[in-house]
């Protein structure tokens, strides 16, 4: 009974205030002077949940969403940015997040008509706030990015001022980055954004995923952020270029172009994306999915660019001119690839990821590519372009020069060979090992073919040593020889020793059997007649050998002497001991005297020896 | 050899020369290997093709599903191509070979970029179907009646996918950026702002790249192989203008249905009948040339079958916005709710194929790039 008698009494002092409170807060008044009377009259009593009457109930919903309405609807229809002012922000966000409440307190009553109507209303206040927050988190972006200036930390030092043109330097608001470190520090970190700014879009950026805004806010983040970053890298100097202009693009063009896509790179993915990655998180911290989904969106474009030119490198021309600057892609592609694991390491950049390192193995295989080439090349060089007078050939000088350069980026090397699917390394020899000898061996094959083509074997086994000197001392003291190993490197000394035993034998050997003495003496009569004979067939043979093969150059000093002294050794002892022989022979016929036929003294002929393998003027290597 | 005393038609009248005089020998030699090979490759891609014709029925011609048939189809041909120069790799390196093979592997690298132009274009339609997708979520409204908000969410959403859906040459004039010079300052549009400011995506190509310029010079001097060098590359000459041909053909068809920068259809694509795979090949060509000049697609910036329903569901819905008027009667409500699940049908459509055709191009990509570097290296 006394319930009741309460409950009566309370409805009738809503009605009261209802009937007499023109306006809410007059109503509110009178609820209060009432609550003063009698504890039962408190607030909570008059206008808590579970009362009978469903007006009641709903229309304190109405109230606050009446009053919601008014806040809101004087933020929306501002020509003002809400975010000018940190107050107005602040008040924004607080009306949105109590309509957020409000909604989601009510929404289990949503089967009442009353309250669905109100739901209803509530649900497109909330559009048309988020509808506003939108617009205002799209402005800040805007904003916030035109007053960040990275260009001239990138800039090479040409680059001319661009502030002036821009019109953004001018800006209040301008926040350059206080860095102004050589470039190459990459450990460069930057604020994207001003701090400030960064907290304001991740609390828009929370309201619109709350509400179902997150495509919305997504897309306009993204869209945003991946223009900065295009601008950047095109600011960089990277032009962008299909596979087809890379690879009719003039060498020198694309070397150049090479030097700025691996300063781009490297600040891409050190500098440039780890701050888009930390934005990211920042600004929809709290919502992984749509950090990751955005951070794609942001970097995707620029990376597909700076992967497509590695690419096209790796695609084109295998000329042996440019293994440097393919290993420079490569090796700049190795050393960014812990930063593309780190940076791309979400779900949606795994495309990225598995893009990078499959361009990255192309490049290796265009490394093996132009080595190949450099193989067809030897193989193609014409055996009819011999030396004249038996020198260094013009393709030992280039293949020679080539690897032992090639070779200061052994290590690099090694990793390109190993990726390599064919090829067998045994277990002392590495695939670089494997293919170095492999070309060593082209250029002898080459080489030997090419000997040929002299008309006089001496001169073939000339031509032979000089090359095959020259071969030795470029492999001998360097990464090569290492490679290669001292094994290669003794067998091709004895190569150049064969050669020069065999040079002494087609060249020289008639005329040391010239000078054999016979000593048995069986045919003593008539010594004296054949020692003439031979005597004048040696000297012309000598004087014509000299002569010829003065003209014949050996380039390597060590290799002249060793070959005089050679010849020397085998001659001269020869020659004196038949001339003494000859002297001492009484039977020369009618007093004639020995000296008349003899052309040369030992000293002639050591002086001789020594004019040899001078070569012509001409024919200087 | 009587082979050059043959007039006209070469593909299949050499190969039955080769196959007379074989059997008039007696034995196997290599050629009939070869010629079984060869007239093999001519069925193969003629079945390909045929058959390809056959599933082109009314709505499925320049569908994700066709096209990616389409590559498949391409990628089977490729991989026998690629034997047949594997098999025969000896005589690559010599005239007429040498050079007809490098010159196919020329326009080979013309198509890398006609499909990098793709894989942005791919990426556009991506974009689309966000918008679409934000439609969709705007208008989902299972649990309250669409208000005066979503509509304008929705509107919003709808027009800057009008816009994004423009032709690529009424674009510039509006928001395209990547047109902007090097200055850092934004255009800051009034009439533009009212739409949202919607970008688009920039290509990853250089502003004077152009896709029509690039399937022309893939198409330049694209001509039936003379007599002369069938004869002297014992008949591989035939395999390599089929293999180009196809290579044309397929990257014609995707510059026709997806987006790419300066879309141009104008090519001279013709093959000489006898050929078993022109038939086929040429009846296509026909249809797509004819689905381009359709009224309602002339201007339209992809053929793609699911870019048409796009546009046509978007604007179906735009229209209907348009005239909507509050409150909301039951039967407009219905009628909103109908339109979008039509445009969730086609964003579904879209959204499942779209990844494994973008795969699919990619793959097309790498294989043309490996079948070039494999030939590189036998060149050795």
């Amino acid at each position: 009974m006394a319930e009741n008698g309460e409950e009566k009494l309370l409805a009738v002092a809503r009605h009261i205030a209802k009937t007499l409170g023109h306006n809410e807060s007059m109503a509110d008044d009178i609820l209060q002077i009432f609550s003063t009377f009698d504890g039962r009259f408190s607030r909570e009593n008059l206008s808590s949940e579970g009362q009978e009457e469903d007006g009641s109930t709903v229309s304190v919903l109405e109230r606050t969403l009446n009053s919601l309405d008014s806040q809101i609807s004087r933020f929306v229809a501002s020509d003002h940015p809400i975010w000018a002012d940190p107050a107005d922000s602040a008040s924004f966000l607080d009306s949105i997040d109590e309509l957020v409440n409000v909604t989601r307190e009510w929404s289990h009553l949503a089967s009442e008509k009353p309250v669905a109507a109100c739901l209803s209303r509530a649900d497109e206040m909330l559009q048309q706030a988020m509808f506003r927050l939108e617009e205002e988190f799209r402005s800040l972006m805007e904003r916030g990015a035109e007053s960040f200036s990275v260009n001239h930390r990138f800039h090479s030092d040409s680059e001319e001022e661009e502030e002036g043109d821009d019109g953004y330097g001018d800006n209040g608001g301008d926040v350059q980055i206080p860095v102004a470190k050589p470039l190459t520090d990459y450990d460069l970190i930057i604020d994207a954004l001003p701090s400030a700014t960064i907290n304001d879009l991740h609390e828009m950026a929370k309201r619109m995923l709350g509400a179902g805004y997150g495509k919305s806010c997504s897309h306009v983040y993204s869209t945003c952020r991946r223009e900065f970053l295009e601008e950047n890298l095109s600011r960089l100097g990277l032009r962008k270029l299909s596979i087809e202009e890379v690879h009719k693009m003039p060498w020198h063009e694309l070397e150049d172009e090479i030097e700025r896509w691996i300063k781009a790179a490297n600040v891409s993915l050190r500098i440039l994306f780890p701050s888009e990655r930390r934005l990211c998180d920042r600004v929809f911290f709290g919502f992984a999915s749509a950090a990751d989904l955005s951070f794609m969106e942001v970097c995707r474009g620029s990376t597909v660019q700076l992967l497509n030119f590695a690419d096209a490198v790796a695609i084109g021309s295998r000329s042996p001119e440019r293994l440097f600057k393919v290993l420079d892609v490569f090796e700049t592609m190795r050393d960014l690839m812990g930063e593309f694991e780190s940076v791309f390491s979400d779900q949606f950049c795994l495309v990225l990821r598995n893009e990078a390192v499959t361009i990255w193995k192309r490049l290796g295989e265009a490394v093996r590519g132009i080595f190949m080439e450099l193989e067809n090349l030897i193989r193609r060089d014409p055996a009819k372009a011999a030396v004249p007078g038996g020198g260094l050939h013009p393709i030992t000088r280039y293949v020679m020069n080539y690897l032992r350069a090639a070779c200061r980026s052994r290590e690099t090397l090694e990793q390109v060979f190993e990726e390599s699917n064919n090829g067998v390394p045994s277990k002392d020899s590495t695939l670089l090992t494997v293919q170095m000898s492999w070309i060593m061996e082209l250029l002898e094959s080459n080489l030997e073919v090419k000997s040929k083509v002299y008309k006089d074997p001496a001169l073939c086994y000339v031509f032979l040593m000089n090359n095959g000197r020259y071969i030795v001392q470029k492999v001998k003291d360097g990464e090569l020889g290492l490679l290669l190993g001292e094994d290669w490197i003794r067998k091709h000394n004895a190569k150049v020793r064969q050669y020069h035993s065999s040079y002494q034998r087609s060249a020289w050997n008639k005329m040391l059997g010239l000078l054999k003495v016979d000593n048995t003496a069986a045919g003593m009569n008539g010594l004296g007649k054949t020692m003439k004979e031979k005597l004048k067939q040696f000297n012309s043979q000598f004087d014509e050998t000299c002569k010829v093969h003065s003209t014949w150059v050996v380039f390597d000093e060590q290799l002249r002497e060793e070959l005089r002294i050679s010849l020397a050794r085998l001659l001269l002892p020869a020659y004196g001991n038949f001339i003494g022989r000859f002297q001492n022979l009484g039977d020369l016929g009618k007093g004639k005297n020995a000296d008349k036929y003899i052309k040369f003294g030992v000293e002639d002929i050591e002086a001789r020896i020594n004019e040899l393998f001078k070569g012509s003027t001409g024919a200087r290597k | 050899m009587p082979a050059t005393d043959f007039q006209g038609s070469f593909g299949r009248s050499l190969l039955t020369l080769r196959r007379d005089q074989v059997d008039s020998s007696h034995h196997h030699q290599p050629s009939t290997t070869m010629e079984v090979e060869l007239d093999s490759f001519q069925r193969q891609v003629a079945e390909k093709f045929i058959d390809l014709n056959a599933s082109a029925g009314e709505n499925n011609l320049l569908s994700l599903d066709w096209i990616s048939k389409l590559l498949d189809s391409f990628l089977c041909c490729q991989e026998e191509f690629r034997a047949i120069i594997f098999n025969h790799r000896s005589q690559i390196s010599t005239p007429p070979m040498d050079r007809l093979l490098s010159d196919y592997f020329e326009r080979s690298i013309k198509a890398l970029d006609v499909c990098n132009a793709i894989r942005d274009g791919i990426e556009q339609i991506r974009q689309w179907q966000k918008l679409s997708d934000i439609v969709i979520s705007a208008l989902d409204s299972s649990h309250r009646p669409v208000g005066e908000g979503q509509l304008r969410r929705a509107k919003k959403a709808l027009i800057d996918l009008a816009i994004g859906m423009l032709d690529e040459k009424d674009h510039s004039s509006t928001t395209n950026l990547s047109h902007r010079n090097r200055s850092f300052g934004r255009v800051k549009d009034n009439h533009h702002r009212s739409f949202g400011h919607f970008r688009s995506l920039s290509w990853s190509v250089s502003r004077s790249w152009s896709a029509s310029k690039q399937l022309q010079a893939l198409a330049n001097n694209l001509t039936n192989p003379k007599p002369n060098d069938v004869a002297a590359s014992n008949g591989l000459a035939v395999p390599v203008y089929t293999m180009t041909s196809v290579l044309l053909f397929v990257m014609w068809v995707l510059v026709a249905a997806i987006p790419c920068q300066d879309r141009g259809l104008q090519v001279n694509f013709f093959v000489p009948r006898h050929y078993q795979w022109a038939v086929p090949v040429m009846s296509l060509h026909d249809k797509i040339v004819e689905e381009s000049k359709r009224r309602d697609r002339k201007n339209c910036c992809g053929l793609l079958k699911e870019i048409g329903r796009i546009e046509k569901s978007s604007r179906v819905m735009n229209e209907l916005i348009d005239s909507i008027q509050f409150p909301l009667s039951e039967e407009r409500e219905s009628e909103v709710k109908q339109r979008v699940e039509e445009l969730v049908e086609v964003h579904e459509g879209l959204k499942n194929g779209l990844d494994p055709f973008e795969r699919k191009v990619r793959e097309v990509f790498h294989r043309i790039v490996r079948s070039r570097t494999e030939s590189l290296d036998s060149l050795c």
